[in-house]
């Protein structure tokens, strides 16, 4: 998926949270958002998700306005926490994601997104039975679920242990290198190892986009 | 055994009555209905609905009784749906103000119930107090009910069936996680005003059961008793469904041989599956526990 944001301000009452911020990825490219706690890298993700109301010709997703796009789907997110979930009352991996599945996924291609997030078996437990980045992955399948062009990952590895974020960042790499845009939220960017295409450096809400430009290339 | 079966008195008057049989096909409907909605609204943490949802039903039948006796409005039948109209009247007012209170949703339960036992209150009293008939709506009236309320009920579940059938999965998401349910691009809003309505027209519809008081312990106990010890969300609520149903016959069976209140025999039978489960697992837990000590040492 193309993203271009154009000189995005965005506040919140009478705080702003992101100053001008400029950036354009195409299909493929991979992003890595930086910065401090506070610095506005999760607000500016709200905007892209269209949770955050933004004016017009800001962002525009595949070359639509987002004030405009309707097909959310297209976007894969992961969320930092899982606050919003009420994983208390019982339900397998496998209902999640078949909940959360609205394209045209045959069962196989289901078991590969499962096999390639390393969860293959998992797919009938019950998730409060999952450790911390077992279902960190869970929600990652649950992002690929509808063929995503744009995977955004807010913060994913918080709480995980240093053998599942390698495992985990395998799969993100594979993903990516599958064509899907990524965007990545980290505020460790030596624990990710990922082959970034871009990186924002985020500091009171103002940001520099640049290029990354890796020694092996 | 089948002797036996047809011995037992409860058996016999069942073929025998048709009042019993009404209560106990109108018993399992509700027992099957109220924990498939109620499996939902414990999801969301919203187990108090219900209950706010039957106290403003309370002043739906007192503003009928009212109407009724008082200024002779015949032509009302049966106070029952005037509470089913108040009950669905106070579920959007629930709606309105979850929507006004955005960071104190749970504002909205105890500002409904109490307009709801406010008008009860006030409609009792211009009634000349509280009726026999009013007095049986809070405990429920499960033996008395008609041909035309059964025939509403039967109705009632169908539509509630069909509905969660065909929308199953934006019901599950939205319940589960609302914020990604939008992302998905789920009407959520429009969901939610969808079940909120099913609830009130299924909390309305079990006062004949069980009665004002007692009406949300139909939603909530089978529920929380299966979320002990079911493996999936959909074995939960079969779980759910079965202890429903097995404390509709328990209790009617019980209520009969014992001379005891129906409502409130329903559900204390609710209670001891919810109290067995739980003693159960404790003492499962604590083998578990201790064979795990034998293995380590």
């Amino acid at each position: 998926m193309r993203v271009n944001v154009t000189n995005l301000t965005f506040g919140y009452d009478y705080r702003t949270v992101l100053k001008d911020i400029s950036f354009s990825l195409k299909s493929g490219d991979f992003l890595a958002i930086v910065g401090n706690n506070g610095s506005g890298k999760s607000t500016l993700i709200k905007c892209m998700l269209g949770i955050n109301k933004i004016p017009n010709s800001k962002i525009f997703l595949d070359d639509i306005d987002i004030t405009n796009y309707k097909n959310f789907r297209n976007i894969g997110y992961v969320p930092q926490k899982f606050d919003d979930f009420n994983y208390e009352f019982p339900i397998t991996v496998n209902e999640i994601l078949s909940a959360s599945r609205y394209s045209k996924l045959s069962e196989d291609d289901v078991l590969l997104i499962l096999d390639k997030i390393g969860i293959l078996e998992l797919q009938n437990e019950n998730i409060n039975n999952l450790s911390g980045g077992q279902l960190q992955r869970v929600f990652i399948a649950r992002a690929l679920m509808n063929k995503p062009k744009l995977l955004i990952l807010d913060e994913p590895t918080v709480g995980v242990d240093k053998e599942n974020v390698t495992a985990f960042y395998k799969a993100i790499n594979e993903l990516n290198q599958e064509g899907i845009t990524v965007i990545l939220i980290t505020h460790n960017l030596r624990e990710a190892d990922c082959h970034f295409t871009h990186m924002i450096s985020l500091h009171n809400g103002e940001g520099v986009f640049k290029e990354v430009v890796r020694e092996d290339e | 055994m089948d002797i036996l079966a047809v011995s037992d008195p409860f058996i016999k008057a069942l073929i025998a009555n048709d009042f019993l049989q009404r209560a106990l096909f109108t018993g399992l409907l509700i027992g099957f209905v109220t924990p498939l909605i109620g499996s939902f609204v414990v999801i969301k943490r919203l187990s108090f609905i219900a209950d706010t949802l039957s106290h403003f039903s309370l002043a739906g039948l007192s503003i009928g009784t009212y109407l009724i006796t008082v200024l002779g409005f015949v032509w009302i039948a049966d106070e029952l749906y005037l509470a089913m109209i108040f009950s669905v009247i106070g579920a959007f007012i629930i709606e309105i103000l979850r929507g006004y209170y955005q960071n104190y949703k749970e504002i909205s339960m105890p500002i409904v119930m109490s307009m709801g036992t406010a008008l009860s209150g006030l409609f009792i009293s211009l009634s000349g107090g509280i009726s026999l008939k009013l007095y049986n709506y809070l405990f429920g009236t499960i033996l008395t009910v008609d041909d035309g309320f059964v025939r509403v009920i039967t109705v009632v579940t169908v539509v509630v069936v069909l509905l969660l059938v065909i929308f199953y999965k934006q019901m599950v998401m939205i319940s589960f996680d609302e914020t990604y349910a939008k992302l998905l691009g789920i009407k959520v809003r429009r969901f939610q005003f969808m079940s909120t309505l099913i609830l009130a027209v299924v909390v309305s519809i079990s006062l004949a059961t069980v009665g004002v008081l007692l009406v949300s312990s139909l939603m909530i106990i089978p529920v929380a008793g299966a979320m002990k010890v079911g493996k999936s969300f959909k074995n939960t609520v079969s779980i759910a469904i079965l202890f429903s149903e097995i404390s509709v016959v328990g209790g009617l069976w019980l209520s009969y041989e014992l001379d005891f209140p129906t409502g409130a025999t329903i559900v204390l039978c609710n209670v001891t599956i919810l109290l067995s489960i739980g003693i159960i697992k404790y003492f499962i837990n604590l083998y578990r526990l201790k064979s795990d000590k034998m293995t380590t040492t």
